[in-house]
């Protein structure tokens, strides 16, 4: 700090209004130009309740235990697309890339013999050089990234045809590693154990916070508290239900391992503030100093890392490397998921946990169907309704504020 | 006025600055003191942002001399400006209105904690917003919580977020563009009593207005530009209104120009 000679007495901030806690934090909703993750959760509690109610098979362990498997690609795929989407881009290349991975991981180890793990590193490192080459036109030469994913998904199902097709389209994994990652599941002695610690970690963090706003700024923190209550019931909820049948299957913990590690990098992390920024005002960041350039080709690196992970556990729960689940809805149901999440198309708005929920709400419409024996073309136009009015609450939500002059 | 006996903060001389065969500015001089507000004024084209990016380093002029702190100074790039503590506030404030009050002040030079030499680099969210509390506590800014998002601020919240943003970088010189041109009365005053507390605290102020009444209610000092250059400097106590308006429009006699233009 320069000069600050006389610094005046501040007068103390007005005392707020006596307002109770809660009523303040619903009137923020009132003229809220950023609901969070509020829709998607209320969406998720009603179409729980209509599928219970029409096949009361839908809330149950068992059933419960298979929606968190199935959430598992689509939630990591919706991850790695939330990072560029978050920069106000697009990448149409998750699915194909994904079974690149996949592919380039089964003929490592099925037929040239090579240990799991090395494998395992080549499956996600070829991910994560198509993201790169992508990222790096996007960046450097500023094709729009709408058609360098395109072209890049188009190039990703080549190879994998060129790799698969001389075997039948299909190749079967049969390594002990990749069944136990696809098939079993946490003790439930560890899946407790796990989560209190989690959660005791989270709530230090969070505690601290709140204690520290409100001691400096008069702020009530009654938000962060609920938060932390709805985290806590969530977990534990989550883990009682699933240790009534198997326990939690480990597809599930990888991807909230991956789920946590995103959202420290994009909430807690100098880079992820500049993610943020750069999808909310590319020339205010590059004004601020900001690599904007750099942040948006590390998006799409992370973005290929995250879908190579994706392409293994998919082969890994499907017992096969195959060509064909990348013609299936991989790359929409994440798009959709990112979208119904939250995260804005636009740009700078949203948070990785909006690939949980977002994913929780595309899958348990797919599964809530399959029990109710809907043919598969009801189950996408009710799939693509949900994503028509995510959208459309974003695009509402965005003129909402353009015309207060906050775009 | 009488030769100070310490340098003034800013002192610009001679500034000439052509694009192509246009000559934008002739012959710029003034001098910004240190704890004062100095209003820059002028018709449209008249060279008042042409002067301010010589001095931010946006568009550097062609010749002339900046002196800063009775140094002279090259500003050859908006980096040097930062690094020599000049800091502008422009029009369209530059802000991302998706990140909250403390993310926007320390938007590229974040407080960071690295537990290994390569990252990762974990954010000092808690430091940040103590320190700048502590800022816009010496400066009397009201705000809302501090990572509340600027899209949820006022215009008038806004600007004042970009001040404290450059206050924050430790400058010593702020220049504003235009800082109350999109606000109402009562975010006019707050913003302009923002401008006097600046200097009160030892900044020297560049405003740049086209409001006359704001003028005279904040500066210290009034410089008038016209056709790119100096036409007026005077003290604000020495001068009225209408001498001002004079010599923006130019129905004053200006030595070296065809006058009598009324605007």
């Amino acid at each position: 700090m320069s000069t600050v000679t006389t610094p005046q007495s501040a007068p103390n901030p007005l005392p707020q209004p006596a307002e109770s806690p809660f009523r303040r934090w619903l009137g923020g909703f009132a003229n809220a130009t950023d609901l969070g993750m509020l829709p998607v959760i209320v969406a998720l509690i009603l179409i729980w309740i209509v599928f219970e109610a029409m096949n009361t098979n839908f809330i149950t362990p068992r059933n419960m235990s298979n929606l968190a498997g199935q959430i598992v690609v689509t939630g990591t795929l919706a991850i790695a697309e939330i990072f560029v989407i978050l920069l106000g881009m697009i990448d149409l290349s998750i699915g194909w890339n994904s079974v690149v991975a996949a592919s380039v991981f089964s003929m490592l180890t099925v037929f040239l013999g090579i240990p799991v793990w090395a494998a395992l590193l080549c499956g996600i490192a070829a991910a994560t050089i198509i993201g790169y080459l992508q990222g790096l036109l996007v960046s450097r030469v500023g094709v729009p990234s709408f058609i360098v994913t395109l072209g890049g998904a188009m190039i990703g199902e080549g190879i994998t045809l060129a790799m698969l097709t001389p075997h039948g389209g299909s190749v079967p994994l049969s390594d002990n590693f990749t069944t136990a990652i696809g098939t079993l599941n946490l003790a439930p002695m560890w899946g407790w154990i796990l989560s209190i610690l989690l959660f005791g970690a989270y709530a230090a963090v969070a505690l601290r916070q709140i204690a520290h706003r409100r001691a400096g700024g008069g702020e009530n923190g009654f938000a962060a508290t609920m938060r932390l209550i709805g985290i806590g019931v969530l977990l534990f909820g989550t883990v009682a239900m699933l240790n009534a049948y198997r326990g939690v299957p480990f597809l599930l913990v990888i991807f909230l391992a991956a789920l946590f590690i995103a959202a420290f990098v994009t909430k807690s992390t100098q880079f992820g503030r500049h993610l943020y920024a750069v999808g909310g005002n590319a020339e205010a960041a590059r004004r601020s100093g900001i690599n904007v350039r750099g942040i948006q080709l590390a998006a799409f690196v992370i973005a290929g890392f995250l879908v190579g992970i994706a392409g293994y556990l998919n082969a890994a729960r499907l017992g096969v490397a195959s060509s064909a689940v990348g013609n299936g809805d991989l790359m929409l149901n994440a798009v959709a998921a990112a979208v119904i999440g939250g995260t804005s198309l636009f740009g700078g708005r949203g948070s990785v946990y909006g690939a949980l929920f977002g994913a929780l709400v595309i899958e348990s419409v797919s599964n809530g169907m399959n029990l109710l024996g809907a043919a598969s073309s009801i189950r996408f136009v009710v799939e693509g309704g949900i994503l028509l009015a995510a959208i459309t609450i974003d695009t509402i939500l965005r003129m909402r504020r353009m015309r207060t002059g906050r775009a | 006025m009488s030769a100070a006996t310490e340098a003034p903060l800013l002192s610009v001389r001679g500034l000439h600055k052509r694009y192509g065969a246009i000559t934008a500015l002739r012959e710029v001089n003034f001098t910004v003191r240190r704890g004062e507000v100095t209003a820059l004024l002028g018709d449209n084209g008249a060279g008042k942002s042409t002067t301010i990016k010589a001095i931010s380093g946006a568009a550097p002029a062609d010749s002339g001399e900046i002196r800063l702190e009775g140094a002279e100074v090259h500003i050859r790039h908006p980096s040097d400006a930062n690094a020599l503590g000049i800091q502008t506030v422009y029009q369209d404030l530059a802000l991302c209105d998706n990140l909250g009050i403390c993310a926007n002040l320390y938007l590229g030079r974040e407080l960071y904690a690295a537990p290994t030499p390569f990252g990762p680099r974990v954010l000092r969210d808690l430091e940040m917003e103590s320190e700048a509390r502590r800022v816009l506590k010496t400066l009397r800014i009201n705000l809302p919580a501090l990572d509340t998002p600027v899209a949820a601020l006022s215009g008038g919240q806004r600007q004042a977020v970009a001040i404290a943003r450059a206050v924050l970088w430790g400058s010593k010189l702020v220049i504003m563009d235009e800082p109350t041109a999109a606000l109402g009365v009562a975010q006019t005053a707050e913003v302009l009593r923002l401008v006097r507390d600046l200097a009160g605290q030892g900044f020297g102020v560049i405003l740049i207005t086209h409001n006359m009444q704001n003028v005279f209610e904040v500066a210290d000092a009034i410089v008038v530009l016209r056709l790119g250059a100096t036409v007026f400097d005077k003290r604000r106590s020495e001068c009225t209104p209408e001498e001002v308006v004079g010599a923006i429009t130019g129905t004053q006699a200006i030595p070296g120009t065809a006058a009598g233009v009324m605007a």
